[in-house]
């Protein structure tokens, strides 16, 4: 897999991740997606893409602390 | 995931990654892709800490300037402030214990450290559970260019208190899934012997105290290069990169390579040791470095001495943006070890400032002295001498009481002054009260610090004397 679609891939997780995010009642696994989706955000920005400073600001949704 | 990721810059398929690298795709990066990207994180940061933290509010408002308004490096340079330690010291005490420094609500902060202030009083330094992770990996990129893989165990020999450095090392070896044994609470014989009976191959303390422990370990009659103890990996204090003797003298008592991170507690574990061993890479994911002239705050250029100036993008929860450490190092762009990374030769080569380290603490000279004058009886003349004592940095303060002290009181006045001293910086100081009257006045150049250590183990600059 090169580089371009190791990002592809992940962002298109992230997509799955937030929305789940956005839709569970369990404060446990949104936890856990929480941390899921902060791994990812770290993963895309060790590869150099340009991506927020932090996970949150990137929802859709907007900031959700 | 079955199939091996490329690594070369543009996407195409090669080699995979290179073993000596943590992650060879980003630390060989070309220099343009790199810069391209700091900019990009330095005005996201800038937005970010304008919205949330009244103090950038304040500071970038001050000068005029809106994070939009950068758009090239150079303008961030020339244009946005230099934050500095006393700065964020100040807020914290008018509204403990962030003030209003801090860019998170309190409710995400995930960890509290706190490192010596340049008066006495400490700096308190927030991470949420992100920058705690982001700090960590900076000491993964230091351990695998080192040599060590998931599979070795680490042994901290250290008290967990609220230093930064040690607790970031811990976050490092989780990240790399390695074992993790702790020393915490053992006095230097616990620590000798719990390497011997739980056979880790990383030990991870301060230069001083593993050299200590050495010393300590050949008194019980063991010989710690026999032991299991494959790396040694050190930060706090200047270690084997800065200082070739001490390298010479770890890596022979524990029959071991040794390593040195060059951390800054608010701002990152930001530079992990070059693997030739004559320097460290700044960390350049999650820090933004350059170098001053610190007289006149003027770009250095490559090769130069100057003082270094970061930007972090680990610490989101209290941000820190072109904040000067005041440490003097001499930057450069190109490694025969392959990585594009700013390099540091010599890590910190000496201190723009009246700092030393000691036993892993930094003792500010004006620190010390805020602390005498709050003791009572004891005068404003001291000075602080350094020395090399079994392995070990110490410092004494030689002061002289107030005229107005009997003699028979001076001890007591000493003894005051050492237990306020340790309340305050968290390190135990020898105090040596001489008689009213006997330490050198000076007219211009007040000299308040002796160093009587040999030069081999004293940093470049210190050696040489080119900075006064």
């Amino acid at each position: 897999m090169t580089v371009p679609e190791l990002v592809r891939t992940i962002r298109e997780a992230r997509e799955v991740l937030a929305r789940a995010i956005g839709e569970t009642d369990l404060p446990q696994i949104e936890a856990m997606l929480r941390n899921a989706d902060m791994e990812l955000h770290w993963a895309l920005w060790n590869l150099g893409e340009t991506v927020s400073v932090r996970p949150e600001l990137d929802y859709r949704d907007g900031v959700r602390w | 995931m079955t199939s091996a990721v490329s690594v070369q810059h543009g996407g195409s398929p090669q080699a995979p990654s290179a073993d000596g690298f943590w992650n060879h795709y980003i630390e060989t990066m070309p220099r343009e892709r790199l810069d391209a990207l700091h900019l990009h994180k330095i005005r996201s940061l800038l937005a970010y800490a304008y919205d949330r933290s009244p103090f950038y509010r304040r500071k970038l408002d001050a000068a005029g300037v809106a994070p939009h308004e950068i758009r090239t490096l150079d303008d961030f340079k020339r244009r946005v402030p230099f934050t500095d330690k006393p700065d964020f010291v100040h807020l914290q005490r008018e509204d403990p214990p962030y003030g209003t420094t801090l860019a998170l609500p309190i409710e995400l902060i995930a960890h509290h450290a706190e490192t010596s202030g340049t008066t006495g009083v400490p700096l308190q330094i927030p991470y949420s559970m992100y920058d705690t992770v982001r700090y960590g990996e900076s000491w993964a990129y230091g351990y695998w260019a080192l040599g060590i893989r998931p599979s070795d165990s680490f042994y901290f020999a250290f008290n967990w208190g609220n230093f930064a450095g040690f607790w970031s090392a811990y976050w490092g070896a989780r990240r790399m899934g390695c074992r993790v044994i702790s020393g915490g609470g053992l006095d230097t014989k616990g620590h000798i012997q719990a390497i011997l009976d739980k056979n880790p191959t990383v030990l991870i303390c301060t230069p001083t105290f593993a050299l200590r422990l050495a010393s300590v370990a050949a008194e019980m009659g063991v010989d710690l290069s026999a032991s299991s103890i494959k790396y040694t990996y050190h930060a706090g204090e200047p270690g084997p990169t800065a200082l070739p003797a001490v390298r010479r003298a770890i890596e022979r008592a524990y029959g071991a390579k040794a390593g040195e991170l060059l951390g800054i507690a608010e701002i990152d574990a930001m530079a992990p040791g070059c693997p030739i061993g004559d320097g460290v890479h700044v960390n350049e994911m999650t820090v933004f470095a350059w170098a001053i002239d610190p007289d006149t705050g003027a770009e250095v250029r490559d090769g130069e001495i100057g003082e270094l100036v970061v930007t972090s993008f680990a610490n989101t929860a209290q941000p820190l943006i072109n904040y000067r450490t005041h440490d003097l190092v001499r930057p450069t762009r190109t490694c025969a070890c392959g990585r594009t990374w700013l390099k540091l030769e010599g890590a910190v080569l000496g201190r723009a400032d009246f700092m030393v380290t000691v036993r892993g603490t930094n003792v500010y000279q004006a620190a010390v002295e805020n602390l005498l004058a709050e003791v009572p009886g004891m005068s404003s003349f001291y000075e602080l001498v350094l020395r090399r004592e079994k392995g070990n940095d110490t410092m004494t303060v030689r002061c002289e009481p107030v005229p107005a002290v009997p003699p028979d009181q001076w001890s007591a006045v000493g003894k005051a002054a050492g237990e306020h001293i340790h309340a305050a910086l968290h390190v135990r100081l020898d105090v040596d009260v001489v008689p009213p009257g006997t330490l050198p006045r000076y007219e211009i150049k007040t000299k308040r610090i002796i160093d009587e250590r040999p030069p081999e183990f004293r940093r470049l600059l210190d050696r040489t004397g080119a900075r006064a």
